[in-house]
């Protein structure tokens, strides 16, 4: 049994127009031990279904249908004194922004120290003592000291280092990283990305991390989960997914990252995919990337939704013209 | 703020070894790290002698000091407010020993303050109408934000259909009109004391800080940090108090200062319309009624609390400006 088994999660969000389908029909599993990479551009879900997940979907979003068992537990219709008890000390969570995640008002001891006296039977001095440890393991100098400073005094990157210790504290099964470095300078970035990677394999974590950067994915992630306008399109090992893309999407993506060694076709231009993605408050019954695919043609691409199919062992991909079966076919490009 | 990358600069084929060699990580620090992170701690160490170690308090203190306009009705507003304590500790005067012939004298070095019609010594009097006007302000501030604060923060911090409701109730409440209102009140009770004026002053002036709290609580709930804290399990009474109230001190402080004036100038102008604390004692409002029905031959009688009263509205006013900017985190620069 997986650690977390997420079956066909629908969550909605009531609007004055009607129902924004956020997160539809998502299903995907996470063993223990193992790395989930969720990607895809704004809006996709991504951060939706992280927040699912811990159940902290606000109004007007709810969770509509759907399953998510944790360790065996179902958490959509666990009752909210539970699920505060396993936000925190089984399923943690790290935000984007560091700059605006910690409370400007208290120090960062104060802010640690609380997390782990809300899961864990420890007295003040030994949640002290445990916070100072964790902010040495996230490579913070000077922790002891440290402990009594505001977040004011420190970087951005030392403040996700900071959220990352405390997401930490109460050792975790489950960490959910939400594009954990998007709001950092690209060279704390890999120092927070390795951290991440070591904290991981130290406490035997499991993570979800979430990302609309393919770099980051590729560093971190073990499986890929491909995610477009609110469903699942592709999910692969990390490698299957780089090596051998199939989805239309998942190609346009990575072929729309910037490469130093190649030269570019389009004279030096960034490719990219043209469109935008489809308005989910009334979600085409068709393929969703369909008016957007190169390869949707005469076939039914704009009148029947496809499924996700496995298209070869553990690789699945939502589409009627994945990559490998494009040459057998006689529609070809438009 | 650089000392915390000075770990993650180290080249990357270290970190790599270091990952192979496996343990817990403080075990596997280098020398070479040791080395690093003593210097950091060093430098650490130096920053923190040259630059005072800063809590919030301390910070605005500071700001606050910087304005001189603020210092200056700070020293007026407490020299006022030891005037009205240390007075009639001190004053051999009887303040409600009746002596006509000692009546309407001019203020003198016996009398500073002239004494009134009944040959009272006004200027004790206008010390304890000072008592009097000050318990009233404070008292009735003191429940207005009260009242307001829980009104606002429960409508903000529930949301949804109970802050609709709360809301339109007050839009209903706001308007009805300050002082008619206070009068109705005093009507009703048909007594007048120091409770039934709090009352009276209270009762139709929460209104304005109610929104208030109730836009800072809405505010301050999008904060990624109250979103992080709902995330490590904790409750919501909790996140109210630590995340969202407690960051509301600043601005309540600031209300606090600008809502005195206004509820001591109610009191002045109830009492000066006849609906004061009964005689034989006075607050500046009463005093300044009963100069006014000789201001022609004895002005001083009606100069003097009504120079107490624009004393403490003005030192008040320039009070909440200075700690408007001293907690505004965004002046910190400044």
């Amino acid at each position: 049994m997986a650690l977390l088994e997420v079956e066909d999660l629908r969550t909605y969000f009531k609007t004055r127009e009607g129902e924004v389908h956020a997160v539809d029909g998502v299903s995907f599993e996470v063993e223990e031990g193992s790395v989930l990479g969720i990607v895809g551009e704004s809006g996709c879900g991504k951060s939706v279904t992280s927040l699912s997940i811990m159940g902290l979907v606000q109004s007007p979003g709810r969770v509509v249908s759907g399953s998510i068992r944790f360790d065996g537990r179902e958490l959509t219709t666990m009752s909210d004194k539970n699920l505060e008890d396993v936000r925190g000390k089984q399923i943690a969570m790290i935000f984007q922004d560091p700059m605006t995640s910690l409370n400007p008002t208290l120090t960062i001891g104060t802010q640690i120290t609380e997390t782990i006296r809300r899961h864990m039977d420890l007295s003040k001095s030994a949640a002290e003592k445990r916070a100072i440890g964790l902010l040495e393991e996230v490579h913070i100098p000077d922790a002891a000291r440290r402990l009594r400073d505001y977040p004011h005094r420190f970087s951005g990157g030392m403040r996700q280092r900071v959220m990352i210790a405390m997401a930490l504290s109460c050792n975790p099964q489950l960490l959910i990283a939400d594009e954990p470095t998007t709001a950092l300078d690209v060279t704390v970035q890999a120092g927070v990305l390795e951290l991440l990677d070591d904290l991981r394999r130290d406490h035997g974590m499991t993570m979800i991390i979430i990302s609309h950067n393919m770099g980051v994915i590729a560093e971190t992630a073990e499986q890929v989960l491909v995610m477009y306008a609110g469903q699942v399109v592709e999910q692969a090992t990390v490698i299957d997914l780089f090596d051998r893309p199939e989805h239309p999407y998942t190609e346009a993506l990575l072929g729309s990252l910037p490469k130093i060694d190649e030269p570019n076709p389009r004279n030096g231009r960034l490719s990219t995919i043209p469109g935008r993605p489809p308005d989910l408050l009334v979600p085409p019954e068709a393929c969703r990337f369909a008016p957007r695919c190169r390869y949707a043609g005469m076939d039914d691409c704009n009148k029947v939704q496809p499924e996700l199919r496995e298209i070869r062992t553990g690789h699945w991909v939502r589409s009627n013209h994945p990559a490998s079966e494009r040459a057998a076919e006689p529609v070809g490009a438009r | 703020m650089s000392e915390p990358d000075v770990v993650s600069s180290e080249p990357a084929t270290k970190r790599r070894g270091r990952r192979l060699k496996g343990g817990p990580l403080q075990t596997r620090r280098t020398e070479f790290e040791d080395t690093l992170a003593r210097t950091a701690s060093a430098r650490g160490a130096e920053a923190g002698a040259s630059l005072p170690r800063a809590s919030l308090w301390g910070d605005a203190f500071h700001r606050f000091m910087k304005n001189k306009a603020s210092v200056v009705a700070a020293v007026a507003f407490l020299a006022l407010l030891a005037f009205v304590i240390i007075v009639p500790f001190v004053s051999s005067e009887d303040p409600y020993a009746l002596d006509f012939s000692q009546a309407y004298l001019s203020p003198s070095w016996d009398h500073p303050f002239g004494t009134d019609q009944f040959g009272r010594d006004l200027f004790i009097r206008t010390a304890l109408g000072g008592r009097v006007s000050f318990a009233i302000g404070f008292a009735a501030t003191f429940t207005i934000m009260v009242v307001g604060i829980v009104y606002g923060a429960t409508a903000g911090f529930l949301g949804g259909h109970v802050d609709n409701a709360l809301m339109r109730f007050l839009d209903a409440l706001y308007g009805l009109p300050y002082l008619p209102f206070a009068i109705m009140t005093l009507a009703v009770f048909g007594t007048v004391n120091f409770w039934t004026m709090v009352v009276a002053l209270t009762i139709a002036s929460w209104f304005t800080t109610a929104r208030v709290m109730r836009g800072q609580i809405i505010t301050l709930k999008q904060n990624d940090y109250v979103r992080a804290a709902y995330a490590a399990g904790a409750k919501g009474p909790r996140v109210l108090y630590r995340h969202l109230l407690m960051n509301t001190l600043g601005v309540i402080i600031v209300f606090v200062f600008l809502e005195l004036p206004g509820v001591i100038l109610g009191e002045a102008f109830l009492s000066f319309l006849g609906l004061g604390i009964n005689p034989p004692k006075a607050s500046w409002g009463t005093l300044a009624q009963d100069g006014y029905t000789a201001y022609q031959a004895h002005p001083y009688i009606i100069v003097i609390p009504s120079l107490c009263i624009a004393w403490l509205i003005l030192s008040a006013f320039f009070i909440a400006d200075g700690l408007r900017d001293a907690l505004d985190p965004r002046t910190k620069e400044a």
